[in-house]
């Protein structure tokens, strides 16, 4: 099976400044990619370069195994993209620009009416499909953006921050339409600045930094690690802290309040158990049990210097 | 799989059209051509100076502002066409689609094309209708005329289209637009033959003057005069020229304009990033 997106030692230089640096990525089809790193790390470079908005100066891009560099056209044939909070023409309707965009892709007049009717209901934006966009919030542009990203069937799917200007209720709509889409097997590769929406929706996780990638695994891999936050009944001795600083597996322990502490674990979820075990046996009687944070955004802290993120 | 380039070209152009349809530069143009035939058909009758009973100087005379009208065109429909596509970020909904860009860039332009052609059409028929019910017959020309204009409006757009692809900033390609075509080039016509004694041949605006001109019988041919004047007893001589351009030159000159102005558009927006 051809992976829905390859990056060969992809660059992208500005001057002097390397916005990208030797990218080599892989997404398999039908998974959801998120994409983690601080502003300037490279990410919308990325994103520009997938979409024929940029072109790289090293590197390759490929699109379902197509040269997106070389034959844009093809490459993108099977794509739908939202990149930043694109602005869309005022003196258009929702439904005209799905119109436009739909024949631009080679739709029939029948399917554009019948599958904008479909994506503007699944983006919430049905009762305005008429009316012209020059009065939109961010929010509506951003859903209308959406909707056109839908609405050819795309095989694979690449979003820059989706959730941006969106207010909360917006954001957690779109997170459970990107849930809906992964189910529907579509390739999901989005950028985000909120760890834990990636969390929440994506199947696997790269962080870039300064133009390199620092990690891409499954976010089941990378949520084994992390801090544990241990809450007591009763408060826990000093004592009983010096056994727990003393367990197998245990970094470091630190006192947060008289019965709670922060323990930082080594290994997966099976010692994280056998640490609770042993905990109990040193006479702690444990009301809750659970990581400080989420493993992600405990692996991005570590990987993305203070004065970056 | 995305339709061939042409079905394409004819998609962009579609919608742009509808965008100028709806927008309120058209609307401009429209009281302009408006402003125009109320001066030209209403208040002569008004202040009782009546109109022109030769069609030839009546239909010239009709026409004189079609050179303005087709800068304004250019600088309205043509001048903002690709940079505000970067500018306003429109273009991170239609360009990671799968279409050329030069694809966009010329179905673009044949939408500006016709608006302009449209508003300049316009002009022409509202004075030919005026000539004809005032005057009783068509001027000779007014066809040849009417073909230069087309031919100007494609040149003043293909330059337009360059400005465009090159700024930045959409107020940078209006004004240069409207100022090159208004006020510089002109100039360097009203320099040349007044004052530095060269022919403005490879100006568009200069060449532009075929419009107008073909209405003269016969064509006007490039003619020089010197004219004496005496003070204090001093009398000193001073040549004036005045320069016309020939039907083909002027047709060339406008054709290169054309080609190297949306050969640059096009390959700008190319190599162009968002």
């Amino acid at each position: 099976m051809i992976d829905a997106i390859v990056t060969e030692n992809l660059s992208k230089q500005f001057g002097q400044f390397d916005a990208l640096k030797d990218l080599n990525l892989t997404v398999e089809p039908g998974i959801c990619v998120g994409y983690l790193g601080p502003n300037g790390a490279g990410k919308t470079t990325t994103i520009k370069i997938l979409t024929s908005l940029l072109r790289p100066t090293g590197g390759k891009a490929f699109l379902n195994g197509i040269d997106v560099v070389r034959n844009p056209k093809e490459a993108l044939a099977s794509v739908g993209a939202v990149v930043e909070t694109p602005q869309l023409y005022p003196q258009l309707t929702p439904a005209e620009i799905l119109s436009y965009l739909g024949q631009l892709r080679g739709l029939d007049r029948d399917v554009i009416r019948e599958r904008s009717v479909a994506v503007l209901n699944e983006v919430k934006m049905l009762d305005s499909a008429h009316k012209r966009m020059g009065d939109f919030s961010t929010g509506m542009k951003q859903r209308v953006a959406i909707a056109s990203a839908l609405l050819h069937d795309p095989s694979i799917l690449i979003f820059d921050e989706p959730t941006i200007g969106l207010d909360p209720r917006g954001m957690i709509e779109v997170r459970k339409l990107i849930m809906q889409l992964k189910e529907r097997d579509f390739t999901i590769f989005m950028s985000s600045h909120l760890l834990y929406e990636v969390q929440e929706v994506c199947d696997k996780v790269a962080i870039v930094d300064k133009g390199t990638l620092l990690v891409y695994d499954t976010v089941a891999n990378l949520s084994i690690a992390g801090e544990v936050l241990l809450t007591a009944v009763e408060p826990i001795t000093a004592q009983q802290c010096a056994f727990v600083q003393a367990l197998p597996n245990v970094r470091s322990v630190k006192r947060v309040a008289t019965s709670e502490l922060l323990i930082t674990v080594e290994g997966g979820l099976s010692e994280q158990s056998d640490l609770l075990d042993h905990v109990k046996s040193l006479g702690i009687r444990v009301a809750f049990y659970r990581p400080a944070r989420s493993a992600i955004e405990d692996i991005y802290l570590r990987l993305v210097p203070e004065e970056e993120s | 799989m995305p339709p061939s380039d042409l079905r394409q070209m004819a998609v962009v152009t579609k919608y742009e059209l509808l965008k100028y349809l709806r927008g309120k530069r058209l609307l401009i143009i429209v009281v302009l051509l408006a402003i125009i035939f109320i001066f030209d058909l209403v208040v002569p009758p008004t202040i009782g100076s009546g109109y022109d009973l030769d069609p030839t100087t009546f239909t010239s005379g009709m026409l004189n502002n079609i050179g303005i009208l087709i800068v304004l065109c250019a600088t309205f429909f043509g001048a903002d066409a690709i940079v505000s596509e970067f500018e306003q970020k429109t273009g991170h909904l239609l360009f990671p689609n799968a279409v050329k860009r030069h694809v966009l860039v010329l179905g673009k332009f044949i939408a500006s094309t016709m608006i302009s052609v449209g508003a300049v059409a316009l002009y022409y028929a509202v004075t030919v209708i005026a000539v004809v019910v005032i005057d009783g017959s068509i001027a000779p020309n007014t066809s040849l005329s009417f073909l230069y204009a087309f031919a100007y409006v494609f040149g003043i757009l293909a330059i337009a289209y360059l400005f465009s692809a090159i700024f930045r900033s959409s107020v940078y390609s209006i004004v240069l637009t409207f100022f090159t075509f208004f006020l510089i080039l002109p100039l360097i016509d009203a320099t040349g033959g007044g004052i530095a004694h060269f022919k403005p041949w490879f100006t568009l605006t200069f060449a532009s003057g075929i419009i107008l001109n073909i209405f003269q019988q016969p064509y006007p041919v490039d003619a020089t005069r010197t004219v004496g004047t005496t003070f204090a007893n001093t009398t000193r001589t001073i040549t004036v020229a005045t320069y016309y351009p020939s039907v083909a030159q002027a047709l060339a000159v406008i054709f290169v304009y054309f080609i190297i102005g949306l050969i640059l558009a096009l390959y700008i927006t190319k190599r162009r990033e968002m």
